[in-house]
């Protein structure tokens, strides 16, 4: 995997400067013109950038709430979540996450990355952690791809100065498929969900059908909406309280929800209980290639502390079994790559995500290669199928 | 025989054993933080061992209140909660102190500090030689040409014999009774005693040496001028008490009983039991001898996905055991750096030394050959950056440095000297975060075929929480600390100079002890993914 890693940091990805530089003047203007909402509607100018002025704008000038949480500095609150939870009381509020959101897109990345290129090679070299995130998954740093932000439109598009080296090539972008959920089912062994992975059907609609009792024909989007919070909350050991916040529903329908979750999936609410169990008497959890994590705190005492790691007990071996995975498919693809000579290169790893610089010629047989090795690299219990998609373009957003 | 008693505050012992190991704690297989225990039970024998106490007694707290919380409500109130381990550590530790016969003294109502005091005393009147056993500034009090503060070593100083002489010398005073008159006046952050405020450590001492006494300086306050006499004569009551709260009480309703106090037979069935249950294999058999042996408690198990696991007790007994061979008499003893230990460092400076070494490791018979490398460049930036030079080490203590000129070509036809050793597959390549070094190599068109060990990868495989810098791993694993980068380049920033420019011999000790101390770290690694079961990690 040291091998593989450095065969990416050495090839580095090609950087549209010029895209980022329109790009960047782009965001500004829309940066002004969200900051100049806020100002409309705070009824004075001041600095939108400071946390201080901004908190005294909110919760002495406009009086948002009198309840309002100050930091231990003595200064009002005024982070995400914060604003998150007002922005139904004040359209100001949207309009500061706004301005936040463009202000450091433009700072993190959209101006940082043509200052990370190469001078020799002229393109951008991630460096990979193999050993800063304890589930097992990479992290990379100038720049950082995982946090690269995927959920806005805006943020999205940064994605577009990520493009291939030359008119020869394209971007390859491959991408596991709800991978977390097919490990949870894999080694749960719930028959319910397993079957739904084996028969191909969209997960979600499968989940809710469950779980509402309805047919798969009759699940309404909200519906599947709500299925899948709760296949992602399972994952990261949310309990009826997040849901309820991540839903914007009151905690008793919440509480309904997963009480009927658990019943039709019966194998997960086991794996989970067996999986803390498993900690407990082991102190540690793992993948399923036997990767380990140690958590001392799984029997403390305290109500919090425990309830912490009996999170991370259940969501380790799914993360983490998950990141050994796609490191496998990695090292199956760049020996594929040497062996038979191509000229196509593999240059980044995000989430469940590869990306590729290929040469047009190589398109049909690096699809194959790429899906071949990504679905088989591990297989997986209970006959759950692994499946990866793969996309190209002429930069990273087309190819994904 | 000398009438040696050793008097010992647990609860400072305690805390200090916990986080002297915080970085890396002990854990038995079912989960069980024993730093404290370890600790403890490391310092008391070596006091047993080398200071030979004919007498020893441990003095706990208890956790009824004492007359200072009713005296001062605040007293010790900005104490953080004590860490479960330490709680939970102390039946155990009891436990320890009981299969060693040693007695256990506490006194609802009163702190350990006041029974050691009071004990002091009465054992320095019966002729005693008295030690008391403590990290604990406030002791200083107590001292007399009979009765000393033994403060045990730490990682930063070594263990120190505190009599009259030293306490005066250390607070700048002339008898040891006003120590408890400047703590009245500087207050005691840690026991959250208050003191007079805006008065500190030196102003006492200038005042105490005008004065004599704490009292001596309230009666006179008005004749101090400026704002310290104003803070005096605001501070009263608070430096009266305070001087109360920080004074040991000397008439602790106990005994001192020298029979009971005397060191005598163990009980090793006792103490057998709870080392096992620690799991304290390799201290128990220094203890107990090469008999002892942590019991069996064969129970195969099948974990979540049907695997045999291994019996609890082999599960996470950690190397850290063998670690701590070495850790059993210097755990707590200052770091080993390098003019301590002797070493062989070389330069390999000629083409006819490098090629004698590359011989010499080519035609090594050891299969396959293992050999720990490092890079020294002149930045951080692998693709950027330039090489320096190379360390080899395939020898504990023994490591080799080939210098590089700025020169690309000269540069690369140094490297191609090495082929014979990169190209050849069979080599086990050991390196801290090899993955920089290989592509710094990379850039220069060279790729090592042999396989990789990466002490950084190794580490993160038992240990994937925390940091692991190399100079940590050494830190943590060797007791060693390494020649910091600092002193060579100086600090991180603007300022920060290039590897280029240092002297010759400098590099070469920096860079050769990298190799060393990576093939050191190597070798306990492997014995700990070992135990672990986690021999996979090379695929990570």
């Amino acid at each position: 995997m040291i091998k593989v890693l450095t065969n990416l940091e050495f090839e580095g990805v090609k950087i549209d400067t010029h895209f980022l530089k329109n790009y960047s003047v782009e965001l500004e203007k829309l940066a002004k013109i969200s900051e100049e909402l806020v100002y409309e509607q705070a009824g004075v100018r001041f600095n939108l950038a400071s946390p201080k002025q901004l908190g005294e704008v909110l919760f002495d000038k406009l009086k948002l709430d009198p309840k309002a949480k100050k930091t231990k500095t003595g200064q009002y609150a005024t982070g995400e979540e914060v604003l998150a939870k007002l922005a139904h009381q004040h359209k100001i509020c949207d309009d500061i996450l706004t301005f936040r959101e463009f202000t450091k897109l433009k700072n993190t990345y959209v101006d940082t990355l043509p200052e990370l290129i190469n001078p020799k090679t002229g393109r951008v070299h991630t460096t990979f952690g193999q050993t800063i995130a304890v589930t097992g998954r990479l992290s990379s740093i100038n720049p950082n791809l995982q946090n690269i932000p995927i959920r806005t439109e805006q943020g999205r598009e940064i994605r577009k100065a990520f493009i291939p080296r030359d008119e020869q090539h394209v971007l390859m972008s491959a991408d596991y498929s709800q991978i977390e959920l097919r490990v949870v089912a894999a080694i749960s062994g719930d028959e319910a969900m397993c079957d739904a992975f084996r028969n191909h059907k969209d997960i979600h609609t499968a989940t809710a059908a469950k779980v509402y009792n309805v047919p798969e024909s009759e699940v309404t989007k909200e519906m599947r909406y709500k299925a899948k919070s709760v296949n992602f909350g399972i994952i990261y050991g949310q309990g009826a309280f997040g849901l309820a916040e991540n839903l914007s529903i009151s905690r008793t329908e919440a509480k309904e929800i997963i009480d009927n979750y658990k019943k039709e999936f019966s194998g997960i609410q086991k794996y989970m209980d067996d999986t803390i169990q498993f900690c407990k008497d082991h102190g540690y959890v793992k993948t399923l290639m036997g990767r380990k994590r140690w958590l001392r705190d799984i029997t403390s005492a305290n109500f919090t502390v425990r309830g912490g790691a009996e999170r991370k007990a259940i969501n380790s071996p799914i993360q983490g079994t998950a990141a050994d995975m796609i490191k496998l498919a990695m090292i199956k693809i760049n020996a594929a790559l040497m062996e038979k000579k191509f000229q196509s290169k593999m240059i980044l790893q995000v989430h469940d995500e590869l990306v590729f610089d290929v040469v047009k010629e190589e398109i049909d047989v690096m699809k194959k290669l790429i899906l071949d090795c990504m679905q088989t690299a591990m297989i997986l219990p209970n006959e759950v199928p692994v499946v990866a998609e793969v996309g190209f373009g002429n930069n990273w957003l087309e190819a994904h | 025989m000398d009438k040696r008693l050793f008097l010992l505050d647990a609860f400072a012992l305690i805390f200090r054993a916990y986080y002297a190991l915080v970085k890396s704690p002990r854990i038995t297989s079912s989960g069980k933080n024993t730093n404290a225990q370890f600790g403890f039970l490391n310092s008391l024998m070596d006091l047993i061992n080398n200071q030979k106490p004919s007498h020893l007694a441990v003095c706990f707290d208890t956790k009824a209140l004492t007359e200072r919380h009713v005296d001062f409500a605040d007293y010790k109130a900005n104490r953080q909660e004590t860490p479960e381990d330490i709680l939970a550590a102390v039946p155990d530790i009891k436990k320890m102190l009981q299969g060693f016969n040693i007695p256990i003294v506490e006194c609802d109502g009163y702190e350990a500090d006041d029974i050691i005091g009071t004990l002091s005393v009465k054992a320095s009147q019966c002729g005693y030689q008295v030690f008391m056993v403590t990290p604990d500034k406030d002791y200083g009090q107590l001292v007399n040409e009979n009765v000393f503060i033994y403060k045990p070593a730490s990682a930063f100083s070594k263990a120190e014999i505190l009599g009259t002489k030293e306490i005066c010398a250390k607070w700048d005073i002339e008898k040891v009774s006003q120590v408890i008159d400047i703590l009245g006046m500087m207050g005691d952050a840690v026991d959250n005693i208050p003191g007079i405020k805006g008065v500190g450590e030196k102003t006492a001492v200038k005042l105490l040496k005008e004065y004599g006494t704490l009292e001596n300086i309230l009666d006179n306050a008005d004749q101090i001028k400026g704002a310290i006499g104003e803070k005096i004569r605001n501070g009263k009551a608070d430096a009266i008490m305070s001087k109360k709260l920080a004074t040991i009480i000397l008439n602790v309703p106990c005994e001192f009983h020298e029979e009971d106090f005397s060191l005598s037979e163990w009980n090793h069935d006792m103490l057998s039991e709870i080392f096992n249950e620690l799991e304290f294999r390799t201290i128990g058999k220094r203890i107990l001898g090469e008999g002892f042996k942590i019991g069996s408690r064969e129970n195969v198990q099948t974990d979540l996905f049907g695997n045999e696991i291994a019996s609890k007790t082999e599960n996470r007994k950690s190397a850290e055991e063998s670690v701590q061979q070495d850790l059993f008499s210097q755990e707590i003893m200052p770091l080993k750096t390098i003019h301590e230990v002797a070493h062989q460092y070389l330069l390999l400076d000629t083409l006819e030394k490098r090629s004698a070494f590359i011989s010499q490791l080519s035609q090594t018979t050891t299969t396959p050959p293992e050999i720990c490398f490092d890079t020294e460049t002149t930045g951080l930036d692998a693709n950027v950056c330039e090489l320096v030079g190379m360390s080899f080490a395939v020898k504990n203590h023994e490591a080799y440095y080939v210098p590089l000129p700025a020169n690309r070509e000269e540069t690369l036809s140094i490297l191609h000297e090495f082929d014979i050793l990169f190209n050849n597959a069979d080599v086990l390549w050991i390196g801290q975060n090899t993955k920089f070094d290989l592509l710094v190599l990379k850039n220069y068109g060279i790729e090592m075929k042999g396989n990789l060990f990466d002490t950084m990868l190794a580490h993160y495989c038992f240990e994937p929480e925390g940091k692991r810098s190399m100079d940590l791993l050494s830190e943590t694993y060797l007791q060693y600390r390494t020649v910091s980068i600092e002193e060579l380049i100086g600090k991180k920033g603007k300022g920060q100079g290039n590897m280029r420019d240092v002297e010759l011999e400098k590099i070469k000790e920096y860079a050769a002890e990298d190799a060393d101390i990576t093939l050191q770290l190597k070798e306990q690694f492997v014995t700990l993914l070992k135990e672990k079961k986690l021999k996979k990690y090379l695929m990570k």
